[in-house]
């Protein structure tokens, strides 16, 4: 059992972009629900349109990146004034519904045949972060120890997912302690106390949703980046509700609870994974559970991760940061 | 023209002529006319036409189900009446969203109490205030612009809350108030927005009678410092120990209006509401039997 390898796979995916990608998508979702309380069951949609907004500005019209970044944080503010203006002043479970449909139907778009021309449809888009790659002043090598290594480009992706994590971690927090994020957060308790209070509820709400799905967006714009392509596999509802497990795991309305979640959903991830596929390689399983397992590993995970998370809403309800008793006074 | 339908443009001289006693207040600051609301097929609330006089407290009384929690909604904005205007000191409200009402200086309080639970009691407070530029999204980052309000606010938020007794709890979180305090703690924020007309649906409801009375002390000195009180009430001690003028509702109308003495000996209102004590002849009739 060489503890080496499963630790060092774990640590990799831990700290590696698709951790960072996560953490920006969990941040986002925080502000929704966890200041603004916002059921956003979409933001896998924000980040898809992060993603292909500047792909497509690389890819099919010949843009530059720089310009296509900027445009694919764009669609994100189109995407929720689109979602927020008609559904913000219904009840949030209405919402929550109409996120879930949004990010679907678009991601069905993408990939339909009309719109190939446009986004590759079932291909998707590649060859889009020549120009993001170019900045990359690491020199060319892995950086590392044994399995928990990366390779340059890994690493300059690294470097700046997780600026951008912090950067947003610190925006947010600013936010959440002005009087912006007091009414935020009021609107969160009940919103009819801050109507009566002369405050514009739907105002903030939408303007809540714009931020966290501009962050998610950003998420999208790196994992494009990450693969220098996008395709629309990527963006199933599974990503909103990964960011949602990574959210949850860290702790709602915290500020490091969403980039703990995202790191340690990915290291319990990968860890279990590596771990299971250890022990059946080193023959420490029943002949039968090591065949039923070939393959699986990466389910079997993920299974295990949902056994887990379903404990700590048992045990620690309020996430690793969380208070337990501003869980207890939540209405 | 009158003075009388300058301020009552909705009202013909016939109608204003027509009006039942007391009904035209001398310096109305909420007029209300033909204001109606069904659900399906009942008339929730079915106002010809009802005055506020300014500086004073009126409460509103009638059994459950009479429109009196309806006809809050209405003039609040939380619900939209099928027909019916009505002024808040000469301006027009009706289609104005509940947060542009409130900040015209009309706020109210609910039946079950909206306390923020997970914000501290001084951010309960701080909510509530008219004056803070740093609410506004693009300010919210440029602390140096909010920052002196911000102290003014706490201040201000402070006092208030030592005059309701709730000044040592400030920092705690709202949800672990009790009941009666976060009754307090509502009036106490509904006063931190600066209203003109403040509107309270049941104050005292599951309140112990020391609060209530505390309650009532506030409402009355509140009222003195010159701010319009209406509530809702099922307490007639309350509403004959603290109103100046009571107005019945039953099936949604108007039964009746006057001062408090005057109303309670009413027959309709004793028949439609308070109902009638077992007294003495029903004792001897029942001894005959």
């Amino acid at each position: 059992m060489d503890f080496d390898i499963i630790f060092g796979n774990a640590a990799r995916a831990g700290l590696g972009p698709q951790a960072a990608i996560f953490a920006l998508a969990a941040i986002g979702l925080n502000l929704h629900f966890g200041y603004a309380g916002l059921l956003n069951f979409g933001q896998v949609g924000f980040m898809m349109l992060g993603a292909y907004g500047t792909a497509i500005v690389v890819a099919t019209w010949g843009g530059s990146l720089w310009l296509g970044i900027p445009f694919g944080l764009g669609l994100c503010v189109a995407f929720a004034l689109a979602l927020g203006i008609p559904t913000l002043r219904l009840r949030s479970d209405y919402f929550a519904i109409t996120t879930i449909a949004a990010a679907e139907i678009l991601r069905l778009l993408i990939r339909s045949s009309p719109a190939t021309d446009i986004t590759g449809g079932p291909f998707g888009l590649q060859a889009i972060a020549n120009s993001f790659f170019d900045l990359n002043f690491l020199p060319d090598g892995r950086f590392g120890w044994g399995t928990f290594s990366y390779s340059s480009n890994q690493l300059w992706v690294m470097i700046v997912a997780w600026i951008l994590v912090v950067l947003c971690s610190a925006l947010v927090l600013a936010l959440i302690r002005s009087p912006w994020g007091r009414v935020v957060r009021a609107i969160r308790e009940d919103e009819d106390a801050v109507l009566s209070l002369g405050k514009n509820t739907v105002a903030y709400k939408l303007q809540a949703l714009v931020i966290g799905g501009v962050i998610g967006g950003l998420a999208g714009v790196i994992d494009a980046l990450q693969q220098s392509g996008v395709g629309s596999e990527n963006f199933e509802p599974q990503v909103t509700f990964f960011a949602w497990a990574a959210l949850i795991l860290g702790g709602l309305a915290t500020t490091v609870g969403p980039v703990v979640g995202a790191v340690l959903f990915w290291f319990l991830r990968e860890g279990v994974e590596s771990f299971i596929r250890e022990l059946s390689e080193q023959g420490w399983l029943p002949n039968a559970l090591a065949d039923f397992l070939d393959g699986a590993e990466g389910a079997i995970s993920v299974v295990l991760m949902g056994v887990g998370l379903v404990a700590l809403m048992a045990l620690r309800p309020q996430g690793i940061f969380g208070r337990r008793r501003s869980l207890h006074l939540g209405t | 023209m009158s003075d009388a339908t300058t301020i009552r443009p909705e009202l013909t001289q016939a109608a204003l002529e027509a009006a039942p006693p007391g009904r035209l207040k001398d310096d109305p600051i909420l007029i209300t006319f033909g204001m109606l609301k069904t659900f399906g097929g009942i008339r929730a609330v079915d106002i010809d036409h009802l005055e506020i006089e300014r500086g004073t407290i009126t409460a509103i009384i009638g059994p459950n189900g009479a429109g009196k929690t309806t006809l809050f909604n209405l003039l609040t904005g939380f619900d939209q009446p099928d027909r019916g205007s009505w002024r808040l000191d000469g301006r027009l409200l009706g289609g104005l969203p509940p947060h542009r009402i409130a900040r015209l200086g009309m706020v109210r309080t609910f039946q079950l109490t909206k306390s923020l639970s997970r914000l501290t009691v001084l951010e309960n407070m701080a909510v509530a205030a008219q004056t803070q530029r740093g609410e506004r999204l693009e300010r919210a980052l440029l602390r140096w612009l909010w920052q002196p309000e911000e102290a003014r606010l706490r201040e201000r938020a402070q006092a208030l809350l030592e005059r309701f007794g709730l000044a040592h709890m400030a920092g705690d979180q709202a949800g672990t108030l009790s009941g009666g305090q976060r009754k307090l703690l509502e009036m106490a924020r509904a006063l931190m927005a600066d209203p003109t007309l403040v509107m309270l649906d049941e104050p005292t409801a599951g309140v112990n009678p020391a609060l209530t009375e505390s309650l009532l002390e506030h409402i009355r000195e509140l009222n003195a410092e010159g701010v319009t009180i209406v509530f809702v009430e099922h307490n007639m001690d309350v509403v004959m120990d603290i109103s100046d003028w009571v107005v019945v509702m039953a099936a949604g109308r108007i039964l009746t209006e006057g001062p408090p003495q005057e109303v309670v000996a009413n027959e309709e209102v004793i028949d439609a509401y308070l109902g009638r004590p077992r007294d003495a002849a029903d004792w001897e009739e029942a001894e005959d039997a």
